[in-house]
């Protein structure tokens, strides 16, 4: 006779994370899996020596060496100071504005950008279009719940903005590498560096950008998808490169180093971010409507490498917004009492 | 030899992407059928790399080479051929 356990004695997975499984001591079947996991650290030693040598052969033949996704919170903003100091890039800084960016976040993008001597522009969609993306990445079933499994719908959406503009700019100016901050835990170690696909990977979201569509109209190929215009003039596809995944500090380690360069905690944001008012509101939906958090996944990573304690975890998780915080980032979202009832259910 | 390629396969969608072997189609897209994302195309090309020593190249990364089990099966045979 054995009850599963609320959580993973070990990690933060949840009794209701799909597939899980837990042995009598309360052990999830994802932490007894990692034991014998070993070509992990093989994969992302590969992955260091292809980024050294790319970055060796490309460096000061365009513009700019390098686009970075730059968010303004901790994990991008260490990215864009290793992919400067260490790795003397040449890097464009490049800022997706939601319209929920936290004002902090914004402070440290300046103060960052000029003490490392970068450029850096700001997207800002308008927000006839992306509010209602929101609300419909919220409210409907765009996403399949597997790619739900590492991230909410509402990131998911916001991040495919920011990789297609990213990868826009990258295509218009010839630069060839595109930065983002993500860690192991959000993306797999053979993620690490890959050369951007563009033809397939965009047939392989057709079936979400048709529900986009559905709803939001033909607006959505201008903000996911590139122009025949410029595919037709690109004579090569940039690389994709998360160079912390490499780099791998603790939590700790990054918040020294990034305050030694003036990267200040923004305190308007949910723990789990450290640049989006609707990090927060986003993990709220999830959990309502699978019963876990997005956050679970790369905690519970970060957990067994040793990169923060399940403690400091647990800390992140229960660090939700307030509800009268999600309140208003609903009325701002123009969400009706009914649509509000309806989720989670 | 195919049935190998096949198990290896699906046991390793099985345990990378959290479903179980029998929920996994062999006819359909992988991506259609919402069990992997575009980044799990990359994982899948990794996985092909590491355990069958073929290394997928851009122009090879299309639907009719990947879009479906049964097809990624047939590409590796091919490749190792
Ligand atoms: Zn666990």
């Amino acid at each position: 006779m054995t009850t599963s356990p609320e959580r993973c004695c070990k990690c933060v997975l949840s009794s209701s994370f799909p597939t899980i499984a837990f042995d009598e001591n309360g052990v999830c079947s994802f932490c007894r899996d990692e034991m014998h996991m070993p070509t992990e650290a093989a994969t992302i030693e590969r992955a260091q020596e292809r980024i050294v040598e790319l970055f060796e052969s490309e460096r000061g033949q365009a513009e700019y060496d390098a686009i970075m996704c730059y968010s303004g919170g901790k994990d991008s903003t260490y990215t864009l100071m290793t992919a400067v100091k260490k790795y003397n890039l040449k890097v464009l800084a490049f800022t997706l504005d939601n319209g929920f960016t936290s004002p902090a976040a914004f402070e440290n993008i300046r103060r960052i950008c000029d003490e490392l001597g970068v450029d850096q522009i700001t997207f800002a969609p308008s927000a006839k279009f992306f509010k209602p993306l929101i609300k419909v990445s919220a409210l409907e079933e765009v996403y399949s719940p597997k790619t739900l499994v590492r991230i909410s719908a509402i990131c998911n959406s916001c991040i495919s903005v920011v990789n297609n503009s990213a990868l826009k700019l990258a295509l218009e100016k010839e630069v060839p590498f595109i930065l983002a901050g993500f860690t192991l835990g959000q993306i797999p170690a053979n993620g690490i560096v890959y050369k951007n696909n563009y033809h397939f990977f965009r047939e392989s979201r057709e079936v979400y950008l048709e529900r986009l569509r559905d709803s939001l109209g033909h607006a959505v190929d201008d903000y996911f998808c590139i122009k025949d215009s410029l595919l037709n003039k690109t004579k090569a596809f940039p690389y994709n490169v998360n160079l912390l995944c490499v780099e791998d500090p603790t939590e700790a380690e990054m918040f020294q180093v990034i305050a030694q360069i003036g990267w200040v905690s923004p305190r308007d944001v949910d723990g789990c971010s450290s640049n989006c008012r609707l990090n927060g509101f986003n993990n709220f939906i999830h959990q309502k409507n699978f019963r876990y958090s997005p956050y679970e996944l790369e905690l519970s990573h970060l957990i067994r490498k040793g990169k923060i304690t399940r403690e400091e975890a647990l800390q992140k998780l229960s660090d939700t917004l307030q509800p009268e915080v999600i309140t208003a980032i609903m009325k701002e979202l123009a969400f009706s009492e009914e649509e509000i009832k309806a989720i989670g259910r | 030899m195919a049935e190998n390629i096949k198990g290896k396969f699906l046991d390793f969608i099985a345990r990378n992407f959290m479903v179980e072997i029998d929920e996994i189609p062999l006819d359909e897209s992988l991506i259609d059928e919402g069990i992997i994302d575009s980044f799990g195309l990359i994982e899948i090309a990794s996985f092909i790399e590491s355990e069958f020593g073929i290394l997928v190249k851009e122009e090879q990364m299309t639907r009719s080479n990947f879009g479906s089990v049964h097809l990624i099966v047939d590409f590796v045979k091919g490749q190792e051929s």
